[in-house]
């Protein structure tokens, strides 16, 4: 499966582009403000029906514009299929598959599934755990589509415990069907942390790998850190009895795989706390990268690579370790102001586009300025 | 600000209300029973008025009855030693259909969500303790297993999961059992088809 084809109108700064892509590398250059991250966007948009950059999708829509479109031309085995997102300020998203309304596109079997970097992204590494917890359970989700209703499910029954929780509390109701929640709470927080070890699991080893490959030294790795030491359901029972008191204090379930973390280390130490950003960029890309590896192993789908801005903060030679990584397996589109800073990107598996006055053309390198 | 005249526009608003239906199917049945003849109409409305004030609720099961008792209580054939829990009496329907089951009901008219405010106060459970716990009637064998089969989704498993761990302290005798899991994660059993259900009921396990 791959993207050929990414068809734009009135999405950002574009009035209209039509934008093929390369089998493999795609390097995307223009000055600042040009339009280069918006066209990373647009295919995230029309791959996923979501912006990688906002959640109001009114900011998508050309200025002076109602109406925003994004088509996305795949070529899978089986022969080509169409992605489109069409939206309008106060409307329903419209999205289809094949010409047939979808409800959600993460749902559409055999999406091109999409790993975008961008520059904000590195919050991942840097800010709250709960960043890390919804990107491990993405990774889940791609590595295994059908575990998300695990996710779903003790999301679910979270929920419903902490409204008994402050019904309790609040005299509302006895807690005697509290001991039954627990256990319900608990099979599905059991279900959680193993398919999260498990998706961590697949991609533990290749981060190492990767993040040497990149030149991230000190031993870098990850590692799954719940925040729960049971082993089986029984356990998770028990650790939650103890907390009873607490939570009913608080009026919501302080314990559980919804407080669980993941751990970037070098040399034993976070690099949420020490690393220079410069490392912190590299884990995050090694760990994308471990991931799209992961995921490609377990399913036949390879992640396409949305980077954004990424070459700009490594050094040359890093820079020449991340392009060779990219050009290796599947499909990737890299951003830069400066097609120096892509190492190898003259090459001729390369695919190169120019923005400029928001137009989107093929740049053959002849007619550089 | 409704463009229909307000007799209309009443009709629209009461078939709305009905699971399923949004505002634009109400309108067009709406439609549709304005074009109907007046025998047709009128006949949904009977029948409406008929079900309202003839079925109410067994008084044993809480299953829907058109007398005190429903037709599965009032049927001697049926096994007055199992009983089997469900959520709706719609739930009924597709067990029925499996003719894997020979015992008798408990509708519990919903389950466990305390996020809606339902607790088990809300729910028939402290009956179906009375009648577990309680005397069998004349000539009918006490319960001997109670079968939850409350949805598989995470309501209808606590609410399973609160029954059984209040059977074990109040009944200890009754053996408790769940429908063996076959049924789709999240599936409603009103959905679930005739096999799997059959098998869930053969394969049904004892909760501990
Ligand atoms: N809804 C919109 N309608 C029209 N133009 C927009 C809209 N949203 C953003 N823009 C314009 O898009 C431009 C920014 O584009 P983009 O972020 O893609 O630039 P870039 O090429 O990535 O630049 P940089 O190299 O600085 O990252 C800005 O000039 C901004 O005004
Ligand atoms: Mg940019
Ligand atoms: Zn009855």
């Amino acid at each position: 499966m791959r993207v050929v084809r990414l068809s734009l109108r009135n999405f950002r700064s574009y009035e209209s582009a039509d934008v093929e892509l390369g089998a493999g590398l795609t390097v995307v250059t223009g000055r600042n403000g040009a339009g280069k991250t918006n066209l990373l966007d647009a295919l995230y948009f029309g791959c996923t029906g979501r912006s990688a950059r906002t959640t109001n999708d009114r900011e998508l829509v050309r200025f002076g514009q109602k109406v925003t479109r994004v088509e996305v031309e795949t070529e899978a085995d089986d022969g080509p299929h169409r992605l489109s997102v069409g939206f309008e300020a106060g409307q329903p998203k419209r999205l289809t598959a094949d010409g047939v309304r979808v409800e959600r596109l993460l749902d559409v079997p055999g999406r091109p599934l999409v790993s975008v970097f961008l520059p904000d992204r590195l919050e991942l590494v840097k800010g709250t755990p709960s960043l890390r917890r919804a990107h491990v359970d993405q990774v889940v989700a791609a590595l295994w589509p059908a575990r998300t209703t695990t996710r779903r499910g003790y999301a679910q029954a979270l929920a419903q415990r902490n409204a008994l929780l402050t019904r309790v509390r609040d005299g509302a109701v006895s807690p005697t069907s509290l001991a039954a929640w627990d256990r319900e709470l608990a099979r599905h927080g059991i279900a959680l942390m193993a398919d999260r070890a498990a998706a961590i699991d697949a991609v533990a080893e290749r981060f190492g790998a990767i993040a040497a490959d990149l030149g991230l030294d000190g031993d870098p790795r990850v590692a799954y850190r719940p925040r729960s030491k049971a082993t089986d359901a029984d356990g998770l029972v028990a650790e939650l009895e103890e907390r009873r008191t607490s939570d009913l204090e608080r009026g919501f379930s302080g314990h559980g795989p919804h407080r669980d973390d993941l751990a970037l280390t070098r040399d034993g130490r976070e690099l949420r706390a020490y690393g220079s950003q410069g490392q912190q960029r590299l884990a995050l890309l090694a760990l994308l990268l471990a991931e799209r590896e992961a995921i490609a192993a377990t399913r036949d789908a390879v992640p396409v690579m949305l980077l954004d801005d990424v070459m700009s903060e490594l050094d040359r030679e890093r820079r020449g370790r991340l392009v060779e990584l990219l050009r290796g397996v599947g499909q990737s589109v890299v951003t830069t102001t400066d097609l120096e800073h892509v190492p190898g990107g003259d090459g001729a598996d390369v695919r190169r586009l120019r923005v400029e006055d928001g137009e989107v053309r093929a740049d053959d390198l002849r007619e550089q300025p | 600000m409704s463009t229909f005249a307000p007799p209309v526009q009443r009709l629209i608003t009461e078939l709305g209300k009905l699971p399923g239906i949004g505002g634009r199917t109400a309108q067009r049945l709406a439609f549709h029973l304005l074009r109907a003849s007046e025998e047709d109409a009128l006949a949904l409305a009977d029948a409406i008025r008929e079900v309202k004030s003839r079925i109410g609720l067994c008084e044993v099961c809480f299953n829907l009855a058109d007398g005190p008792r429903c037709r599965i209580c009032s049927d001697e054939r049926r096994d007055a030693a199992v009983v089997c829990v469900v959520e709706e009496p719609s739930d009924i329907i597709p067990i029925e259909r499996t003719h894997e089951f020979h015992g008798r009901y408990h509708v519990l008219g919903g389950a466990l969500s305390p996020i809606d405010g339902v607790d088990p106060e809300d729910l028939r459970i402290a009956e179906l303790y009375r009648r577990v716990t309680g005397e069998p009637e004349e000539g009918r064998d006490p319960i001997r297993e109670v079968v939850l089969a409350t949805n598989p989704t995470t309501t209808g498993e606590a609410t399973a999961l609160h029954i059984a761990e209040q059977l074990r302290e109040k009944a200890p005798q009754v053996t408790v059992t769940r429908l063996a899991s076959g049924l789709p994660v999240g599936a409603d059993l009103e959905y679930a088809d005739e096999l799997t259900l059959g098998r869930a009921l053969a394969g049904r396990r004892a909760l501990s």
